[in-house]
């Protein structure tokens, strides 16, 4: 297993590092004259020169290239050009980041907690009415574009409740709204695959078997049924990862939440190009790990497969 | 001989509802099994063999129901059964049943050891060693080897083989009175059909077990079966000891059915195959069911449905033809050849 880690952990660098050369290679593409502010016509030719020596811009893209990495590697991504000229990106990333993830992982947290018990009653009931409720909800979130019931959410749960409009850090009650309209999507998502996973499972002959080897309903559901449907379930959690800290932009912007929402188009239409490269490597790199994750804890709870066979057998 | 009824079926008729239309599984059919006896119910697919049996497991799917007739065991009557607890006092413990793809009878996610275990768990209260050290003693008795080592190992590491024994050591598990094996080697390789066929007589032998075998290869039946029952159309046609159905066959349908063994095909000629389908069971059926697809048959058989007819106090069949007023129909000529061919595979099978 640990052998089966740190490959798959210098494959993840090789990952990301093919993934952030792009990303910089792209970006050295970009028209100069998105570096040099609103009045770039009637600047002079020394002005001009100067403006991109201070971003390092006049050097050839592999000298850049080798500057961007040595910097990384002492741990330094660099000072955002635009976005907030000249202060560092850590800096503007980590509280903003520290937002979006926080309210994320609760939302993440409520959805599972929600999703796999409607998944799994909706397969049990399969055809009556809570699973036809079920699916009825399923399609209405994932059919309806999410702005419409985000709005409604906002509307007609602030009024007359208490619960405040916007988001204030200081007051968890208002973080109430963004959760729940975080988690809607996602709830109606993890419902849908338990449902069709534990369905799946039902009509097995191994759950034909265990009811004829005398088990009860209520065991076989949990044992073989729930148990082997969440094998698949297993892997598709930690891949959601990366939306918790990516954050959303329309439920960050309704609630005013500083979070990351939008951030990286932001940067790249404003040709921030530090912290376009700082984002997406963060990103990429949260992304691959979700990936991995999901990938050692259905060997944890799949005994077919072997992550360390696969090793050898290449 | 004098034997003792295990289990009765009485005048049974299951019914399926299917798209708003009811469809007549199981008419009217009544059936003795007697204790320590082996006997196979066959018939072409849709019979309605595998129904028949899952009613005595009460694993009738849920659009299914028993609309009349009782199938009395041990002083109960489990057709009247609804509930799961009653249901539990027969599954497994008193009647077990081998299902006919091993591949995908076992769950993946789950040891050998731990599918034996469930059973035992469930049925005797077994737990911890006492539960382990029975688990490998049924797996030895189902003749897997190492079975310290097996017992550990999860389905994928097993070949069919080995999963239909660990399917069968299952069913084992709680010392079961009546084994139904639901066409136990149809998925298993030719060479592997054999083995589990002697490995269900074997165990049959050591612990008296009375054996219900669905299949509709009659190779599989004459090597097996004391007692065979033909199904038609929803209604055993006829039914006798092995001998008297292969040698001297009385419904017409049963005489199509041995026609078509491969094995008294001429040379150079086409095999036989039956002409025509089976009956729609969402219809009504008139007569015998089987009338429409027999040549010979007689115009009273579109009309009233048949009695059985005693051939011997252990072999009857419902036809027309066995009626004193019916005219001498002779069995297909072919079909008397039966005898040597089964000779020549006994002897085959001495050597």
């Amino acid at each position: 297993m640990l052998k089966y880690i740190l490959q798959r952990f210098l494959r993840a660098l090789l990952s990301l590092f093919i993934i952030v050369t792009t990303i910089f290679c792209l970006l050295r593409l970009m028209p100069i004259e998105g570096y040099l502010g609103p009045n770039w016509e009637k600047m002079s030719k020394e002005v001009i020169a100067a403006k991109l020596a201070a971003k390092g811009l006049d050097k050839p893209v592999p000298a850049q290239l080798f500057d961007f990495y040595k910097a990384l590697f002492n741990g330094d991504l660099g000072k955002s050009w635009i976005y907030r000229e000249n202060y560092p990106i850590t800096k503007i990333i980590m509280p903003k980041m520290a937002v979006s993830a926080r309210l994320g992982a609760m939302a993440m947290a409520l959805s599972l907690l929600l999703g796999i018990p409607l998944g799994a009653s909706m397969a049990r009931s399969k055809g009556k009415w809570p699973d036809r409720m079920g699916t009825a909800f399923v399609v209405l979130i994932q059919a309806a574009p999410s702005a419409i019931y985000f709005l409604f959410i906002q509307m007609y749960a602030t009024s007359g409740t208490g619960i405040p409009m916007l988001y204030n850090a200081r007051a968890p009650i208002s973080w109430i709204l963004p959760i729940i309209s975080l988690a809607l999507p996602s709830i109606a998502s993890y419902g849908m695959w338990m449902r069709r996973y534990m369905v799946d499972a039902i009509n097995q002959d191994y759950v034909k078997l265990a009811r004829a080897k005398g088990i009860p309903e209520r065991s076989i559901m949990m044992r073989h049924v729930f148990r082997n449907a969440f094998v698949p379930m297993v892997q598709l959690v930690p891949s959601s990862l990366l939306y918790t800290i990516m954050g959303s932009l329309y439920v960050e912007s309704i609630y005013s939440i500083p979070g990351m929402g939008g951030l990286l188009i932001d940067v790249i239409q404003r040709q921030d190009n530090t912290m376009v490269q700082a984002l997406v490597l963060i990103f990429s790199g949260v992304g691959i790990l979700g990936l991995f994750l999901g990938d050692v804890m259905m060997a944890l709870v799949d005994p077919r497969i072997n992550l360390q066979r696969k090793e050898e057998s290449r | 001989m004098e034997q003792e009824v295990i289990l009765s079926v009485k005048d049974l008729n299951v019914k399926f509802s299917l798209r708003g239309r009811v469809l007549h599984a199981i008419r009217d059919i009544s059936l003795e099994l007697f204790k320590g006896e082996s006997l196979a119910i066959v018939g072409e697919s849709g019979s309605g063999k595998t129904v028949l049996t899952k009613n005595f497991i009460g694993l009738l799917d849920k659009n299914g129901w028993v609309d009349s007739g009782e199938i009395l065991y041990g002083g109960m009557n489990l057709a009247g059964f609804t509930t799961e607890k009653e249901w539990a006092q027969i599954r497994g413990k008193e009647i077990a049943m081998v299902m006919q793809d091993p591949m995908t009878s076992l769950n993946p996610l789950k040891t050998i050891g731990w599918q034996i275990e469930e059973a035992l768990r469930q049925h005797q209260g077994l737990a911890g060693s006492a539960a382990k050290k029975r688990a490998v003693e049924i797996l030895t008795d189902v003749g897997i080897p190492e079975p310290e080592r097996r017992y550990k190992q999860y389905p994928h590491e097993f070949s069919g083989g080995m999963r239909q024994r660990v399917v069968i050591a299952i069913a084992m598990a709680c010392n079961p009175k009546i084994l139904i094996c639901d066409e136990p080697t149809t998925a298993l390789d030719v060479t592997i059909q054999a083995q589990i066929l002697d490995l269900i007589h074997d165990l049959q032998k050591k612990y008296r077990l009375t054996t219900i075998y669905i299949t509709h290869d009659l190779g599989v039946v004459a090597n097996v079966a004391d007692r065979i029952a033909v199904m038609y159309a929803g209604d055993i046609v006829e039914v006798g000891t092995c001998n008297e159905v292969f040698y001297s066959p009385q419904h017409p349908y049963t005489w199509a059915l041995l026609s078509s063994l491969p094995q008294l095909g001429v040379k150079g000629e086409e095999l036989y195959s039956i002409k025509g389908t089976p009956p729609n069971l969402f219809n009504r059926i008139r007569g015998d069911a089987f009338a429409p697809r027999n040549p010979q048959a007689l115009r009273v058989d579109f009309l009233h449905r048949p009695p059985y007819f005693e051939v011997s106090p252990t072999h009857k069949a419902r036809t027309w033809l066995l009626d004193p007023r019916a005219p001498k129909v002779e069995p297909p000529e072919h079909i008397k050849n039966i005898r040597n061919l089964r000779d020549e595979k006994k002897e085959d099978a001495q050597r």
